[in-house]
């Protein structure tokens, strides 16, 4: 069987911004939002939904975005890690992944964040175990996760 | 004791991680670029009868196809150059390069990496360690006496490379012991699996190659491309961006040449970025695989006699970095033990599986959890409690190890009383948990490492450095050591890293040296600027030299805080002359002397500078039925000198700790008859995940240190992985009452360790 794909003309809000881009209907989200959009905050670490460093927010949902068409995403809003803070400051996930040491390489830190920042949309006073839960589709292999515990714990004070 | 507070610590890369703004290479576009992809051999081993790259070529939208008659001609690799940049005559891994293609996008080029012809012969596979040692096995490299190696090795047909570790009289020591024990481990190999897949972007300009590549060792990559394309060091430009972690991985010279010829052919810039399939498939640093047959004379009081030793290290089919495995594997399985007679025999075995390299303490968590397992057999074997077995035998402060190596100041015995008391050892469990105990080292490698510090006509700080941040914090704490000499904020500085054209040398994010070495050559430059800042500081406050303090952002005269200008005024003094430049490369401190060290191949991994020290207690539950183990906490305990980054200590500890349980519990290479990888997807090769990891607690035992880095600072990074699979198997051998003899200690093998006759 062979897919039918062609170039499709695709809006796409991410950030609040509407971006109008071309882009084959086989493409997925994530290589359109690096590509077209041309946001590379949002890493890809397996192209197979395993390892959540490409989660971005749909509608405030977090989906891996390697697995989601691109043209499925329309009308929907999109977030990004780029989308989080108020202008240079930053948002409280992100500083508190800063202050406690939950940041090392990096890579999986955004598709983390949006987890993180998903789960205490629906889950603003979460126990350790929510959390751990809530962020187990995100691989990280630098920290051991205690310190991305630790932030996401003070992040949900804060944002409380 | 010497404690440094630090209370706070805020990457100077950290903002750039958590916004998104930070760029890997994948992120990077230049004008004009194509993408890259390999055609990869996809058996294990086989005489290539064919490569037609004809149709390939004529592809529109194809601008380069590469073979080997497209490179020079030539073998490389340190110590056993066994290699070339692509697959001649015959391909010995299903991971092995055959062709390279360079098209408009990644479509093409998958399209004409697919129609390369390849045709081939098979040939039988090798993949039994103890088979390829035997002379009726076929071997892997029919050539192997003509490579040209450099060093002192015993080699012999599959062996690449031999050496043994030797001490007193061991067959004396056995005969005259009251009991031995004698067993054999077994462990998989397995990956370093960092989540950034690796990626190289190449161009050109003139005769000069820029390469972004993602690689923990600048300077390697780049005498890897001078060596393979046959270029002088100053025409080869290696820039790492972000780095998305290695653990070892990333360590070595890998795919820039390809992708630097590629663009040279195809007059175009070119990319590549790995699927995570590739990034299982074709890097060579992968774990080794090993074999380990241990026999330890004992006398009825708990003294260890004597210890016998049997080594077999997978090199796979070509030899990265591995060279010198066997020997660090021979003192891994030798162990931190006061042991009067030793002999180990180590071998790194020719096989046709993927190569092996330095991932994260290359062949010490095998090597550990060999020993401790062992170890804890033979505390059982005299009725001892296996803590109080260790204090007996491990070494201390002046004692001798087993390569003759007497040991200053250490703090090993004080990291089997912390941990064991932080984990509760000795407390009533349930018969479905116990506390398993073991514990590690690792040496420290002095080196040579440049780096500049400079302040500009504003005060504002620059370090340029050859080091290389793979995510540990290691060059991210350099700043901290450029503040603390000249008073000034960390916050001061800006760091300019992992650029081969800017930057002096530096060995790079591979055994945990950074800051030992690095940070001795930042202390340094910064040196020379603080004797800079006192002189004009002198002039201005009227006062002499000696006298002259540098806190907080300002010199002031000793006893005088009034008396005082700001360094920002003396710099911009100091710019209308002879400007604020300083440059740091010391001296590394010299290996330890070992008088009548008797190791045959000798690869300088006996003699240990400022050894690195450890223990584990970790708490596992099992449940029987199904063989599933559960760590339910793990105290550390480490001597790695003086910590200067507390924040950046504990993320190495806790971030090697969780690999440690992937290795003991899920993480291992399956390979299939045909020799080719049967798990080369995350949901096949399972890491730890958020829901897995326990609470880890760490203690850090600060022994005075010298002949290490700034301040008496060990290395760390990889001192976390070393004991963590073995004390997780001794706390199984309790539940269990017998040690599973195979790592990983998956669910299956436990259970088949429970029921009749397990792996005995």
């Amino acid at each position: 069987m062979t897919l039918e794909t062609a170039p499709a003309s695709i809006n796409l809000t991410v950030n609040g911004v509407t971006y109008p881009v071309v882009a084959d209907t086989s493409r997925n989200l994530l290589s359109v939002i690096r590509t077209e959009v041309g946001l590379t905050g949002t890493k890809e670490g397996c192209d197979d939904c395993e390892c959540g460093a490409c989660m971005v927010l749909l509608d405030g949902q977090p989906v891996n975005s390697c697995s989601y068409l691109a043209a499925q995403a329309e009308g929907k809003a999109i977030t990004t890690i780029e989308g989080l803070g108020d202008g240079d400051a930053l948002h409280p996930l992100q500083a508190k992944m800063l202050e406690a040491g939950g940041v090392q390489c990096g890579f999986c830190t955004p598709g983390m964040i949006m987890s993180a920042h998903a789960l205490l949309e629906r889950t603003p006073d979460p126990t350790e175990e929510e959390i751990r839960i809530g962020l187990s589709g995100n691989l990280c292999r630098c920290t051991g996760y205690a310190k991305i515990l630790q932030a996401v714990g003070e992040a949900a004070v804060e944002l409380r | 004791m010497a404690v440094t507070d630090t209370p706070r610590f805020v990457r100077a890369d950290g903002p750039d991680k958590v916004t998104g703004s930070g760029r890997y290479v994948a992120d990077l576009t230049l004008t004009g670029m194509l993408t890259a992809k390999f055609r990869y051999a996809g058996v294990a081993h086989a005489r290539i009868t064919k490569i037609d790259v004809t149709a390939a070529r004529a592809i529109p939208g194809v601008f380069a196809v590469l073979t080997a008659d497209d490179v020079p001609d030539l073998r490389y690799s340190p110590v056993v150059p066994d290699r070339h940049l692509f697959a001649k005559d015959t391909v010995r891994f299903e991971g092995e390069v055959v062709a390279a293609v360079a098209a408009i996008n990644a479509e093409v080029a998958q399209q004409a990496a697919d129609a390369v012809v390849f045709e081939y012969d098979e040939l039988p596979i090798v993949d039994d360690l103890e088979a390829a040692m035997t002379d009726e096995s076929p071997l892997v490299h029919e050539d192997w006496e003509e490579y040209a190696v450099t060093g002192d090795t015993p080699r012999d047909r599959n062996v690449a490379t031999f050496s043994s570790i030797s001490k007193g009289d061991v067959d004396a020591g056995m005969a005259a012991a009251d009991l031995v024990v004698k067993q054999r481990y077994v462990a998989d190999g397995c990956h370093a699996l960092p989540i950034e897949p690796r990626g190289v972007v190449a161009q050109w300009e003139g005769n000069k190659v820029t390469i972004w590549t993602s690689t923990q060792v600048p300077f390697d990559a780049r005498n890897g491309v001078c060596e393979t394309l046959e270029m002088p060091s100053n025409r080869v430009r290696i820039i790492v961006p972000h780095l998305g972690g290695g653990f070892g991985g990333k360590c070595g010279f890998h795919f820039e040449a390809h992708i630097a010829a590629l663009a040279k052919a195809a007059k175009r810039p070119v990319k590549i970025v790995f699927s995570r399939e590739e990034e299982f498939l074709a890097p060579d640093r992968r774990r080794e695989s090993m074999i380990i047959d241990l026999e330890t004379g004992l006398m009825n009081d708990g003294s260890i006699v004597a210890r016998r030793g049997w080594v077999a290290v997978d090199n796979g089919a070509y030899t990265a970095d591995s060279a010198f495995f066997p020997q660090l594997a021979a003192m891994h399985v030798a162990g931190p033990y006061k042991i009067p007679n030793v002999h180990i025999d180590s071998s790194l075995v020719y096989t046709n599986h993927q190569p092996s390299g330095s991932v994260r303490a290359p062949t010490a968590p095998q090597g550990c959890w060999a020993c401790e397992t062992h170890t804890d057999e033979l505390a059982s074997a005299v009725n001892m409690d296996p803590v109080a077995f260790r204090k007996m035998n491990a070494i201390d402060t002046g004692a001798e190890g087993v390569v003759g190596q007497i040991y200053d100041e250490i703090g090993l015995q004080d990291c089997i009383d912390a941990a064991t008391k932080a984990a509760g050892y000795g407390q009533d469990l349930p018969d479905d948990e116990a506390i398993g105990v073991a514990i590690g080292w690792w040496p420290s490698f002095p080196g040579p490492s440049g780096a500049f510090v400079r302040l500009d006509a504003d005060g504002a700080g620059q370090i340029v450095t050859g080091a290389q941040e793979c995510g540990t914090g290691a060059v991210m704490t350099l700043r901290q050591l450029a503040a603390d000499e000249l008073g000034m904020d960390p916050e001061d500085f800006e760091i300019i890293y992992q650029d081969t054209a800017v930057a002096p040398y530096d060995t790079g994010a591979t055994g945990s040296q950074t800051l030992l070495n690095n940070g001795r050559a930042v202390v340094a430059a910064a040196e020379q600027i603080a004797e800079q800042l006192k002189a004009h500081a002198a002039e201005q406050l009227e006062a002499a030299v000696g006298d002259i303090v540098l806190a907080n952002g300002a010199a002031h005269v000793a006893g005088s805080p009034d008396k005082s200008v700001s360094i920002n005024e003396l710099a911009e003094i100091a710019s209308g002359g002879e400007m604020l430049i300083g440059k740091g490369s010391p001296v590394p401190p010299d290996y330890p002397e070992i008088p009548g060290m008797n190791c045959v191949g000798d690869q300088g991994v006996a003699a240990w500078a400022a050894p690195q020290f450890s223990c584990h207690a970790v708490r596992v539950r099992l449940d029987r039925d199904t063989g599933v183990a559960r760590v339910l906490g793990i105290a550390c305990a480490h001597d790695s000198g003086t910590i200067i980054n507390e924040v950046a200590a504990h993320g190495q500890v806790e971030g090697g700790v969780l690999m440690g349980i992937g290795q003991a519990l899920t993480e291992g290479t399956v390979y299939g008859e045909d020799g080719r990888q049967k798990n080369p997807a995350l949901l096949e090769y399972k890491l730890q995940t958020f829901a897995d990891a326990p609470p880890i607690t760490t203690t850090f035992i600060q022994t005075p240190t010298t002949e290490a880095g700034p301040r008496g600072a060990k290395g760390l990074a990889e001192a976390p992985n070393v004991p963590t699979a073995a004390a997780i198997s001794n706390a199984l051998a309790k539940i269990l009452g017998q040690p599973v003899r195979q790592l990983p200690m998956t669910a299956e093998r436990i259970w088949e360790t429970s029921t009749a006759g397990g792996n005995q």
